[in-house]
């Protein structure tokens, strides 16, 4: 029972708008996360419907009821905070039931909860320490565990893992999701890492400047990104985008230029594009037969390798009348290239993406099928 | 060239100071100390004395006391209400420590936590009223706490000779020292903790007392310790505000004045009045001793 409804949910701080025209539904049970650079508004957003913050216009709902003006003790929420919050001078039994103790339950099933909680989130004989003598990792789970104590209608999450090590917090994200799996209850989690958005949504927005470009599930996000935003923000590393124009059947940028059929596309000829192409659908001409739909060939040099394992990041080098174009491809770490070497590299027609050069709008995500124009795409985020 | 030979004893120490210096260094340490010790608990060696010396010999007081009396300490507190003052003293100290820790952290969490027009002006003319001197008041206060002024045509309640005469002017002079101790206290406790307590379900006023006070222990037991001191001691208006007797709600510091008559000083009994009245501080100043010192130099570190 736990839907949340945001309906043009706006904040304004003093001459600051921090989030504008939010409209946002999370479905029952869903794991929505909020994602966006530092400063987009996006934990202004979930402050909102917690309750920590009243927005300047528009209406929130959770389960149901309007709780726009309901302080956040009255909206049956819990809470993750990126800075764990749990309360110094109380020990872990009295941080977990410190809202039921509120709500003045009664001992015995105050008792019966925080130990249910607490082997959930597998802390087990720690009840009787003080937050202080937990490590990192086990804080956050005390922190977990005071949020499911109570059986909310929402659990909302502010960046729970960013204070963490790396190491940890993929552990945790693991726990966090199978936690959520198994309780079913609605999720709104905060992040900035798009790889954390990634792996736990069911559903990803993704905020820019306060206002939602996108909510669909993780990998439409990544195939089939509203705008060069999005484009850019999900996926790592981030998609290459070049600026150029349609010309004739070519859409002609900086230095190179790829084959593309407009007639199904608004385009016309010397409209301003941004294609847009991520480094895992770059391959080297050599490697073009196993591709469906090759581009003609570029060719360019090879400035810096960055192996990080399992691939090898090669930033590359486009140069002609003395402009130079960089582009990144991710590539196997078998293939012999090495720094400063002259190389010829294909793209994948198949996904390449088109943006609008003026809005930044996608006009396509395949250069082979170009019915996938992006209005349907477009309108999800508000749905 | 060779080391320089001194010779003559000015000049033996001059070099061994110069070879020495950590132990010249560790002898200005403990001139520097025994001084400062000396200077600060003369006075009560002085009142020892003064105390002891019977009142047949005060006028020939020395250093060191030439007779023994150590009865007087007896004849203070059998023979005077002493206890009945100490206890009214406690009393009315402990009643302003309550009023202003309660109205204090109100405000404290207005100035520490929340943002409001005309904050700033506002903490500014708390610091200004906090200068005036107590004495500045007195005339109005005492009009206005003794029944002498009607506000709209209702007299105002005459107090004299009850605690709240004294509680009144004491909070006043009290709260702003009281409400820039808290504020700081509380403006440093994390803004994540009482979202966290609002979230569990308290209001923004359970997670001040649930959460942001306990949490800042050392500032409210320094702010508890500084008010009721200061109100223990404070002579001004508890003199004008009773009559002197104990009944009528006399504080110790007028008890000890009350030694003192028309035709009779009796200093060795003021004096030993003193000693057992200072007492009751030494022993919560000893209990909260901790708290006191993570209080006064909390304020200036920034984690």
């Amino acid at each position: 029972m736990g839907e949340v409804n945001l309906t043009d949910v706006r904040k304004e701080y003093e001459d600051v708008v921090a989030v504008e025209g939010m409209n946002l539904t999370i479905e029952d049970g869903e794991f929505v996360t909020l994602v966006g650079p530092s400063g987009c508004g996006k934990s202004t957003t979930l402050e909102t419907i917690s309750g920590l913050t009243t927005p300047t216009s528009g209406t929130i709902e959770i389960a149901g009821r309007d709780v726009t003006n309901k302080p956040p003790k009255d909206r049956n929420i819990a809470m993750v905070f990126q800075n764990i919050a749990l309360f110094p001078h109380m020990t872990v039994y009295e941080n977990i039931s410190f809202g039921l103790r509120l709500r003045d339950f009664d001992q015995e099933e105050i008792d019966r909860r925080v130990e249910e909680a607490v082997e959930i989130v597998q802390l087990e004989g720690m009840l009787d320490r003080s937050p202080d003598e937990l490590s990192g990792g086990q804080q956050q789970r005390v922190g977990i565990a005071r949020a499911i104590v109570r059986e909310p209608d929402v659990f909302l999450m502010d960046e729970p893992l960013a204070n963490l090590d790396a190491k940890l917090r993929v552990a945790m994200r693991t726990e966090i999701q199978r936690l959520q799996k198994e309780l079913g209850i609605t999720s709104v989690y905060v992040t900035h890492d798009q790889e954390e958005a990634m792996t736990m949504s069911d559903r990803i927005a993704i905020i820019n400047d306060g206002e939602l470009q996108q909510c669909s599930p993780p990998l439409e996000c990544y195939n089939r990104p509203v705008n060069t935003f999005v484009a850019q923000f999900i996926g790592s590393p981030s998609m290459n985008l070049f600026n150029g124009q349609v010309d004739g059947d070519d859409l002609d940028v900086s230095d190179f230029s790829v084959e593309f059929d407009t007639t199904n596309t608004p385009l016309q000829q010397d409209d301003p594009v941004t294609v847009g192409i991520r480094p895992e659908d770059i391959y080297l001409a050599a490697d073009a037969e196993d591709i469906a739909h090759p581009s003609r060939p570029v060719t360019v040099t090879v400035d810096v390798l960055e192996p990080v394992g399992d691939q090898t990041y090669a930033y590359l080098l486009s140069e002609t009348d003395g402009e130079t174009t960089e582009l990144l491809m991710s590539v196997d770490p078998d293939k012999d290239i090495s720094e400063g070497d002259a190389i010829e590299v294909v793209f994948s027609r198949d996904d390449v993406h088109v943006f609008d050069g003026r809005t930044g709008d996608a006009i396509t995500h395949s250069l082979v099928d170009a019915t996938a124009v992006v209005e349907e795409v477009a309108v999800e985020g508000e749905a | 060239m060779s080391e320089q030979e001194y010779s003559g004893l000015t000049g033996r120490i001059v070099q061994y100071t110069i070879q020495n210096s950590a132990d010249v260094y560790r002898l200005g340490f403990w001139v520097g100390l025994v001084s400062f010790i000396m200077i600060t608990l003369f006075p009560f060696y002085w009142l020892l004395v003064l105390a002891v010396t019977p009142d047949n010999q005060l006028y020939q007081m020395g250093v060191v006391p030439e007779n023994f009396n150590i009865g007087v300490f007896a004849t203070v507190v059998q023979e005077y209400p002493l206890h009945h003052y100490i206890f009214n003293s406690i009393l009315i100290a402990t009643i302003t420590v309550i009023v202003c820790i309660t109205l204090g952290s109100l405000a404290g969490y207005a100035f520490g936590r929340v943002d409001f027009p005309g904050k700033g002006p506002l903490l500014v003319l708390l610091l200004i009223i906090s200068y005036f001197p107590g004495i500045a008041f007195l005339i109005p206060l005492f009009e206005l706490l003794t029944g002498s002024l009607s506000i709209l045509g209702t007299p105002t309640p005459d107090l004299y000779n009850t605690p709240w005469g004294m509680v009144f002017p004491f909070t006043m002079l009290s709260l702003p020292i009281t409400i820039f101790i808290l504020t700081t206290f509380y403006s440093q406790i994390p803004d994540g903790l009482e979202d966290a307590a609002r979230v569990e379900g308290t209001t923004r006023l359970g997670a001040l007392f649930r959460v942001i006070m306990p949490l800042s222990a050392p500032g409210v037991v320094t702010a508890a310790i500084i008010v009721f001191i200061g109100v223990y001691r404070e002579f001004f208006f508890s003199f004008i505000m009773t009559d002197g007797s104990p009944e009528n709600w006399a504080v110790l510091v007028y008890g000890i004045l009350n030694f003192q008559q028309q035709h009779t000083q009796m200093y060795n009994m003021m004096a030993a009045a003193s000693l057992i009245g200072i007492i009751p501080i030494a022993v919560l100043v000893i209990i909260a001793q901790e708290h006191i010192v993570r209080g006064l130099t909390a304020g200036g570190l920034k984690e």
